[in-house]
Formats: structure tokens, sequence, C-alpha cells
């Protein structure tokens, strides 16, 4: 999830990829070449569906930090090994 | 005003295309605690926000209260809302209990905040998927008259965040359907608090997303990208906006 997209093995990922970070970057010249190269790549209606998709989770992330939810019990449990590899429970709210 | 979420070079399905513009059309119309020229002043200042100098060097610094000014705005909404709307947009990675707080004791109601992030995520949302599609940037929505009802529904309680939310356990006959399929999750709960515009905001994300993301794959929900292509753009998107809910 750090943008490196060396070893991404996900089909089109790569793409997908420079089309999120264009749109983040609010670089209209990036961003008109990432929708032109998905678009050759994959379809337009894969420019609907990943930026609908971008859209959702600019919502999503916004609305749990802004209101301070935390995990699930549930998820805190299946997701406990990879929080401490990522050494994420260190982070405090300032 | 109308807004067409498509083109003739750009078929937008059906089903989204509708709850765009349902989203952006009631954004100008009254909510629950705001009237629609304040509900069209917060999406305007989340435009603004973008362009805001004391947002850009908040973002800059290690803490965003290492440093301490004005924002830079359309002057139409009080300051707290204001710094409510221009973190929202430009640095949610960083909201804090504090941040609340301080939103709080610098004049807002509590359900005042819930709708002012709720209409500045689903602007957010509109912003960037017209703008993803290649779409030049809606103008703001018409706004409608009346006031607003302003009522807390008595059921809501603080938690499980900083804000007050409708428990599933609490919920009266006309809000019971909204945890339907046992979705309980703390983020659909989040904005409940304003129980009308937060059905509303549903409404948009389920057609942007899924509805329920507990299926395999897609089950047949129809989109252009796969489901991991889906969830990697997912995580990417919440990794950059610093959230790891």
């Amino acid at each position: 999830m750090n943008g490196n997209m060396a070893d991404n093995l996900l089909p089109n990922g790569v793409i997908l990829n420079e089309f999120l970070e264009a749109i983040f970057a609010r670089d209209s010249s990036r961003l008109k070449y990432a929708q032109n190269g998905l678009i050759a790549a994959m379809g337009e209606q894969a420019l609907v569906d990943a930026a609908a998709t971008i859209a959702a989770f600019n919502a999503y992330p916004r609305m749990a930090d802004s209101t301070g939810i935390p995990l699930e019990s549930g998820k805190e449990e299946i997701t406990q090994e990879l929080r401490a590899e990522l050494r994420l429970d260190r982070l405090q709210h300032i | 005003m109308t807004y067409v979420f498509g083109s003739n070079f750009l078929s937008v399905r059906a089903d989204l295309r509708s709850a765009l513009d349902l989203a952006y059309k009631h954004i100008g119309e009254t909510g629950d605690w705001l009237t629609g020229a304040q509900r069209v002043s917060v999406y305007a200042e989340m435009r603004q926000a973008w362009d805001c100098q004391l947002c850009r060097d908040l973002k800059a610094e290690l803490s965003p209260y290492n440093i301490r000014g004005k924002h830079d705005t359309l002057g139409e909404l009080p300051e707290a809302w204001v710094d409510v709307i221009h973190r929202v947009t430009t640095d949610p990675g960083r909201l804090s209990e504090r941040w609340f707080q301080e939103a709080l004791t610098g004049g807002m109601e509590e359900d005042e905040i819930i709708e002012v992030i709720n209409v500045c995520v689903q602007a957010i949302a509109i912003d960037v998927f017209t703008s993803g599609i290649g779409l030049s940037l809606p103008s703001l929505p018409a706004i409608g008259t009346g006031e607003p009802v302003r009522r807390r529904p008595s059921e809501a309680k603080t938690g499980p965040g900083w804000a007050a939310t409708i428990a599933p356990e609490d919920v009266g006959d006309d809000f019971a359907d909204f945890y339907d399929g046992d979705r309980h999750f703390y983020i659909r709960r989040s904005l409940t608090l304003v129980p009308g515009e937060c059905r509303r905001l549903w409404h948009l994300l389920n057609s942007l997303y899924i509805e329920d993301p507990r299926i395999t794959e897609l089950e047949g929900v129809e989109r252009g990208i796969s489901r991991a292509q889906m969830e990697f753009l997912a995580a990417r998107a919440s990794a950059l906006l610093g959230c790891y809910y």
C-alpha cells in the first residue's frame, strides 16, 4: 500500500495506481494522461468504476476519521498481526 | 441548476447516475439541521479548502497544532464550520477528539458537525468522480427554501467514537431497516446522529462502491473492474488519506 508497484501482480495495477495518484495529486495534465491510458487498457466502464471506487474511498475514510470510530473487535482480532507488523498501534491521536 | 453525470462519449451506469444526481440536487435542499443555503456554502467552502494556505501550511507540519492561523475562507460560514470543512477536506488523517471538541466549543452543535461532515464527504465524492471521468466540475446546486427541523433523535448516545450515534440495538421503527442484514459496522453507524441525511449519504455510497462488501467477488454486481481491483483502489485511497480503520 506504499505505492511501490514494482512487484504488483494485480492486472492493470500500475495503470490503476497511476490514475488514483493523479486524482490525489489534483494534477489535471497527469490525470488526462492517466484517463487515456486506463481507457486504452481497460475500457470506458473501467474508468467509470475506478473513479467511482476512488470517490467512495474519499468519503469513507473521512467519515471514519472525523468521528473517531474505532476498529470493531472482530476486525481488531483478525488484523492483530498486520497491525503489529506495520506498528500502527503506536499511532496516537494528537 | 442541472448537471449531467455522464456525456455523449462516456456512459455511466443508470443507478450511479441517478444516485449522483439525487445527492447533488439534495445538497441544495433543506437538510435535517442545515438550510439549503448553508449546505451549498459547505460545498463551496470544501472546494475553497484546496486553495487554503493555512491548510497547506498545516499539512506540512508534523502536528496540525504546531501553528495557528486563519483559513482562507469564502466568508459565508462561521469560523468553526470553516475549520471542520477545511480539516476534513485536506487533512482527515490527523483529525482528533481535540479537534472535534474544539468545533463544539467554537459554537457548533454536534448535530451540525455531523451534517457538515455528511455534506462535505458527498461533495468531495461527487467532485472526485466527475473529475475522475474527465468532466468539468458541476456548478453549485440550486438552493431550495425551507427551514430544517433540527430535532435530535432521542435514542442517540455517544459512541463508539467521539460523536453520538444511533446504535443498532437502540433504533426506532423508522430507522430499523438501516441496519438490516447485520450491517452493524461502525462506519455505517458513524453519521447516524442525523439519520435522514445519513440514509441519503449511504444511497450514494452504495452506488459508488458496493451495497454489501461482504459478498464474495462481485456476485452479480455489474462493475467495469474486478473486485480485486476495487479493493486495491480502496486500500490505496485509504492509505493516502492516512486512514487505518
